[in-house]
């Protein structure tokens, strides 16, 4: 009975975790303390709950059908002026990972706070006593199945997007081509929205290990997304626009959408992405830090 | 347990037949107990104070730095003032004094734009506004009030008065001929119209108080600011500059004791001395050609409100835009708290009645944010209030309006009150949803991505947005008068709202409603 409380306590303590699992690697790890085997074991606690795939389902759905529409709104009649009007279509085409951003920040949080709310992050460590090994294989599973997701819902959005826009009178006449993967800067776009839902998972997961309460999470996930657009939207001082724009997760991350008139941009497409890649390293470092350093 | 040979005095046995009844009073199951509990509970979780402290705070500071950094630079001359406000009065005016009851009877040929590239302009632009017709004004003074009847371009036969008075007639072409006819009796001015001259309608009718005997009655032409707004690389640039408008009349006729000559006056354009400002494009020539009863005019300018496009308390209030945020967390997990912590089966325990429950938690949830939407909006209305006056936000154009003053006071009041429906509507969604995370991030997005979307969308579907999703709501928070017969840069990612203060609430209030009634007709079928 001791033994066992004392097995369990040291698993669960972060500092003796770490010195249990460096004592492993030297004596030769056991196959269940493996990266794989973690990995494969997050993937059937996820896999197994239906919510994540209705999740998952939700993300594809809602990038597709808000690409739709907000490119069916568009009109390549409506702007009047001397030069052609230069809309990027594809940009347009990407709206929807807006929300599908929302979506995958929800999928991280299914994935850490339904383990604090159930108490199956106590089972999770007992058998798995390497935190950042948790948090490795965690952020594995995540990120790969937002990848999936965000290349279905990016790929689906493309392609209606190109139908939609062919139908509306976005052609050749008008000094527009189709929207093909081909092209470059599309495929930028495209790849760069996908790894920007993974960025996103990835920081919501650093985050939700640092909250743990799900409420709160996807309130300071949504506040670090949406708070510098809105706030850029209504400072009226030029620089500080810039600077939100610029520093800010949200709009920076999707600065790689932008295929059109790049020098005018607040960030470069890739920066951007780098400056979210920053912010999801920080919050994944604290997060890991408090995962370690807190009694679960 | 208690020993067992000292029975403690046990409640009377209740009858075998009768079953178990409660000793309790039944007033513990009345709706103000109900309420009572919810606000207990309300109260005492340290994290929703600090929730709702948080939606003041952040309401507060994005207020305040929204209303900073707005400058008006100001014209160098103040624009005429009617009743106290500012208004436009600028037009090409061919008129004789009129002495009296009279009438003046003319057939417009027509109100056409001037194809021409005006300054501010790489294109030739028109403006549907347009106007030329029949005047009787107090005075030539800008800003003496007047009343005309007349055809505009693109909106038909007009009467107008006052500056913000407008009544539509027929939906004539500014191509079409129209005959038009404006009467005075006393201080009483009517306005006619017929296509043939002979069987007249009546367009509107106006008291002008103060009339004096001897007024100026004539043919006016004039055409407002041309506007062009383009959207595209998710910005918008809006154009403006002057246009003209040239208005034939025909078969003019005047009745009464008049003065017997025509004068030709260019109300309220009187050229400075020098060249003009670099900065603001020189109005086009006022043009006007005489041949026996038959005139030509060609004017710019506009006589009407004036548009003022900075609405100074919507945007010293426009912080409730992030606050909403903490506020919708708060409505969810007031509700899917309970349902994780199984609370519910207690609350439901103690009162069977679901959607008493429900009603409860709305009313006591909605007052609490109100509150809070108050405690924010009126330090947040305060300190714009000093900071725009300081960046030049000053009468006549701007008015100087108090916490007190009706628009400010719905505004304000507003605030609490959208905030107040947003909750409830955020409890609403989290009865539906019971998924914190998912109940919060859906409310959040309906209301933030709006907001984010519309700068970057067609002006149609951006609208669309604004007006009819549940951000429609904080229309409330308008204070400057829209009149439909100015065409102002009225874009809806500005706040900016077609419609009356009040309808954009309603429709937060419908959405609220019918979510709520889903939420109630779901808590009562599903078991807790």
């Amino acid at each position: 009975m001791a033994a066992t409380d004392a097995r369990t306590l040291r698993a669960l303590g972060g500092p003796a975790a770490r010195d249990r699992a460096r004592s492993a690697a030297e004596a030769g790890r056991p196959a269940r303390e493996r990266l794989p085997y973690m990995v494969h074991a997050e993937w059937t606690k996820l896999r197994t709950l239906p919510t994540t795939w209705l999740i998952l389902a939700a993300a594809v759905l809602l990038t597709t059908a808000i690409g739709a529409a907000a490119t069916s709104g568009l009109d390549p009649g409506h702007c009047r002026g001397t030069e052609p009007c230069a809309e990027d279509i594809v940009k347009q085409s990407l709206t929807g990972v807006l929300v599908g951003q929302v979506v995958v920040a929800i999928l991280a949080i299914h994935a850490v706070c339904g383990e604090y709310a159930t108490g199956t992050i106590r089972t999770t460590l007992t058998a798995m006593p390497d935190r950042v090994r948790v948090l490795v294989a965690k952020a594995v599973v995540v990120g790969g199945l937002t990848a999936a997701a965000g290349a279905a819902g990016v790929g689906a959005a493309l392609g209606t997007a190109r139908f939609v826009l062919l139908s509306q009178g976005f052609d050749h006449a008008h000094g527009y081509a189709a929207l093909t993967l081909a092209d470059g800067a599309t495929a930028r776009a495209a790849v760069g929205s996908v790894l920007n839902l993974v960025l996103v998972g990835w920081l919501t997961l650093g985050l939700a290990w640092l909250v743990r309460d799900s409420a709160g999470a996807i309130g300071s996930v949504l506040g670090l997304l949406y708070l510098s657009p809105v706030l850029a939207s209504l400072a009226n001082d030029p620089t500080w626009q810039h600077r939100l724009r610029k520093y800010g997760p949200g709009p920076a991350g999707l600065s790689v959408q932008n295929t059109l008139r790049l020098d005018r941009l607040d960030i470069g497409p890739w920066p951007g992405l780098g400056v979210l890649a920053a912010y999801t390293g920080a919050a994944l470092l604290v997060g890991g830090l408090a995962l370690c350093r807190r009694d679960a | 347990m208690a020993a067992t040979d000292t029975t403690p005095p046990a409640p009377p046995a209740p009858a075998p037949s009768a079953g178990y009844r409660s000793t309790l009073g039944p007033g513990r199951d009345g709706f103000g107990r109900l309420l009572h509990a919810e606000w207990t509970k309300l109260r005492t979780v340290r994290r929703w104070v600090l929730t709702l402290l948080a939606a003041v705070a952040a309401t507060l500071i994005v207020s305040v730095l929204a209303a900073g950094g707005i400058h008006n630079g100001g014209g160098d001359k103040p624009p005429p003032t009617y009743n106290d406000r500012t208004v436009n009065d600028g037009f090409r005016f061919i008129h004789q004094a009129l002495t009296g009851d009279g009438t003046i009877t003319a057939r417009i040929t027509g109100v056409r734009p001037v194809r021409e590239v005006g300054p501010g302009f790489d294109h030739p632009v028109s403006a549907p506004w347009a106007k030329g017709g029949l005047m009787v004004k107090t005075s030539t003074t800008p800003g003496s009030d007047y009343a005309a009847v007349m055809l505009t371009e693109r909106h038909g036969v007009r009467f107008q008065a006052h500056f913000v008075d407008d009544t539509a007639g027929s939906s004539t072409s500014g191509d079409d001929a129209r005959w038009l006819r404006l009467v005075r009796t006393g201080d009483t001015v009517t306005g006619y119209e017929s296509a043939d001259g002979t069987t007249w309608h009546r367009v509107g009718t106006t008291h002008l108080s103060g009339l004096p005997q001897t007024v100026e009655v004539g043919l006016f032409a004039t055409s407002p600011e041309g506007l062009e707004i383009s959207r595209s690389f998710g910005s918008t640039s809006v154009t403006g500059g002057p246009t003209r408008a040239t208005a034939g009349f025909e078969k003019v006729a005047v009745q009464g004791t008049t003065a017997g000559a025509w004068q030709t006056h260019d109300i309220g354009q009187e050229r400075r001395p020098g060249p003009p400002p670099p900065d603001m494009p020189p109005f086009p020539d006022n043009e006007s050609t005489q041949n026996g009863d038959a005139f030509t005019i060609t004017g710019s300018g506009d006589v009407g409100p004036m548009d003022i496009d900075a609405d100074a308390v919507r945007q010293s209030l426009s912080g409730a835009l992030i606050g909403l945020i903490p506020i919708a967390a708060l409505g969810v997990l007031f509700i899917t708290a309970e349902f994780k912590k199984g609370m519910i089966r207690t609350s439901f325990l103690a009162s069977p009645r679901r959607g008493r429950v429900l009603a409860a938690k709305a009313l006591v949830l909605g007052a609490a944010t109100f509150v809070a939407g108050l405690l924010a909006a009126v330090p947040a209305f305060l300190l714009g209030r000093s900071e725009w006056k300081r960046n030049g936000f000053r009468p006549p154009v701007y008015p100087d309006l108090g916490l007190g003053d009706g628009p400010v006071l719905r505004a304000v009041v507003g605030t609490g009150l959208v905030l107040a429906l947003v909750a409830v509507l955020a409890l609403s969604v989290g009865v539906l949803v019971r998924n914190t995370a998912a109940a919060v991030a859906i409310v959040v997005v309906v209301l933030v991505l709006p907001q984010m979307l519309m700068a970057g969308l067609p002006v149609g579907a951006a609208r669309f947005l604004s007006d009819y999703t549940p951000i429609a709501g904080f229309s409330i928070q308008s204070t400057t008068p829209n009149y439909p017969q100015v065409d102002g840069s009225c874009l809806p990612e500005d706040g900016c709202h077609t419609y009356a203060p009040w309808t954009g609430p309603g429709v937060l209030l419908a959405y609220t409603a019918v979510l709520f009634a889903l939420a109630v007709w779901r808590l009562r079928r599903r078991s807790a």
